[in-house]
C-alpha cells in the first residue's frame, strides 16, 4: 500500500511538471503508471474476496429435486424479474413470449441502435436533457426488476 | 567493479535492442505508442479505469480458466467431482476458482459501468458508433461466458439456473427454440448440454471475445479516447 500511495505522489508531480500547453499526457509512464496502480488494487481486492469469500459448490446436480429458491445470475435477473412482472397478453401474443422479447431482443436491439437514435452532437449533459432522462429512466428500471427478480424467486 | 559491470549490461541492452530495431524498426514503430497522448481529465478521472478493470479480469480469467481447464472434466459423472478435487484436493486449487469466480462478476459489472459511462459521457456519438456496437456485443459476449460456466460444475444451482436461462432463451419468438436446441443438444439437459456448454466457454467465446476486444481496442486507438471536459 505505501508503495502504491508514493507512485500515486509521483505521477501527481510528473503530471505538475508538465508544461501548461500540453493537452495530453504520454501514454508512457503517465497513463499506464495509474493503470499499473489500479490494477495492483484490482488485483489484491480480488485475491481478498476470493480468499474471504471461497466460490461456492453445492449439493451434486439432481434433475428430481428443485432447490427453492433459485435463481439465475445476478446479471440476468432483470430479465427474470421482468418475466415474473409481465403478466399480461396483448392481443394474440402471449405474455410469456413479451416478458422474454422486450428485456432480450428489443432491449439489446435499443443498446445496439443509441448512436443511432440520439444524433444530438453534444456531449454537454445540460445539452442532452432527454438522452440523459431516458439513461436514468433504463437504469431504475434494470434496479427496480432486479429487484423485483429477486423479490419473486421460485 | 559496479561501473564497469553497469557499462556491459547497457550494451547488452543495447546490442538486443539494436538487434530488434535492425529487424522490425523499433525506433519508427514504439515512439508513437508510447508517447501517444490521452487527455489530462483521463489520467486522473477514476472512471476512465472501468474498461481497463474489465480487461484485466479478462487476463485473470484467462490465465485461471487455463489451470482449471488441467483438472476439470467435462461429463456429468465426473464435473461435479473434479470441481469438488480442485476445491480440496488440488494445491491453490480452491484459490484459483474462487478468483476465476470473483473476476468474472467483477468483468462483468465493469463492462456494465463502463458502458453507463460512455452513455452518460456521449462518447458513442460520432465517429465512435460502430465501437459502442461492439461494445454491446463484448456485453453479450461477457455474459454468455458467465452464463456458460455458471453450469460446468454441475451441482444443483448449475442445473437449475440453466434450466430457467435455456427456458427463457427458448421462449424467444421464432429463433428461440433453434438457439435452445443448439444449447441445450436435446430435450433435457444432461452430456450433450455439458459438452455444449465446455466448448462454448473454452472455444467460441474465447474466439468471439478476442476478435471483439481487438476491434475495441483497434478503433480507440485510430480514434482516440473520448476527452469529455
Amino acid at each position: 500500500m505505501a508503495l502504491i500511495e508514493i507512485e500515486r505522489e509521483e505521477a501527481v508531480e510528473e503530471k505538475e511538471r508538465e508544461p501548461v500547453r500540453v493537452t495530453g499526457l504520454p501514454f508512457f509512464p503517465h497513463f499506464l503508471l495509474r493503470e499499473v496502480v489500479v490494477m495492483c488494487l484490482i488485483a489484491g481486492s480480488l485475491i481478498l474476496l476470493a480468499s474471504l469469500y471461497p466460490a461456492g459448490l453445492l449439493q451434486p446436480a439432481d434433475p428430481f429435486t428443485t432447490p427453492t429458491p433459485i435463481y439465475p445470475e445476478w446479471y440476468f435477473l432483470y430479465v427474470f424479474g421482468f418475466l415474473k412482472f409481465w403478466t399480461y397478453d396483448i392481443g394474440p401474443i402471449p405474455a410469456k413470449v413479451i416478458g422474454v422479447t422486450v428485456p432480450m431482443v428489443l432491449w439489446y436491439g435499443l443498446l445496439i441502435l443509441v448512436p443511432f437514435i440520439d444524433r444530438n452532437p453534444s456531449t454537454e449533459l445540460r445539452k442532452r436533457k432527454i438522452a440523459v432522462a431516458l439513461g436514468v429512466i433504463a437504469l431504475i428500471a434494470v434496479l427496480v426488476l432486479t429487484y423485483y427478480g429477486i423479490v419473486h424467486g421460485e | 567493479m559496479r561501473e564497469q559491470r553497469e557499462v556491459i549490461i547497457m550494451t547488452l541492452y543495447e546490442k538486443i535492442y539494436k538487434w530488434l530495431d535492425d529487424r522490425f524498426k523499433l525506433g519508427e514503430l514504439l515512439p508513437p505508442i508510447v508517447k501517444h497522448p490521452a487527455p489530462v481529465n483521463v489520467v486522473s478521472n477514476p472512471l476512465y479505469c472501468l474498461g481497463g478493470t474489465a480487461f484485466l479480469c479478462f487476463l485473470i480469467l484467462v490465465v485461471t480458466g487455463m489451470f482449471l481447464a488441467f483438472y476439470y472434466k467435462p461429463t456429468p459423472d465426473e464435473a461435479y467431482k473434479s470441481v469438488q478435487n480442485i476445491m480440496t484436493a488440488v494445491p491453490l486449487g480452491s484459490l484459483i476458482r474462487s478468483i476465476h469466480h470473483w473476476a468474472a462478476n467483477t468483468m462483468i459489472a465493469a463492462v456494465m459501468l463502463h458502458m453507463i459511462r460512455i452513455y452518460f459521457m456521449g462518447a458513442y456519438k460520432k465517429p465512435r458508433e460502430l465501437n459502442w456496437v461492439v461494445g454491446i456485443f463484448l456485453l453479450l459476449t461477457v455474459t454468455t461466458f458467465g452464463f456458460s460456466g455458471y453450469l460446468l460444475p454441475w451441482d444443483q444451482l448449475a442445473l437449475w439456473a440453466t434450466k430457467i436461462g435455456t427456458g427463457i432463451a427458448g421462449s424467444i419468438p421464432i429463433i428461440g427454440g433453434y438457439i435452445s436446441l443448439i444449447l441445450v443438444g436435446g430435450n433435457d439437459i444432461g452430456a450433450e448440454t455439458m459438452t455444449r456448454f465446455f466448448a462454448i466457454h473454452v472455444l467460441i467465446l474465447p474466439a468471439a471475445i478476442i476478435t471483439l476486444l481487438g476491434l475495441h481496442f483497434l478503433m480507440v486507438r485510430i480514434q482516440g479516447i473520448s476527452g469529455r471536459l
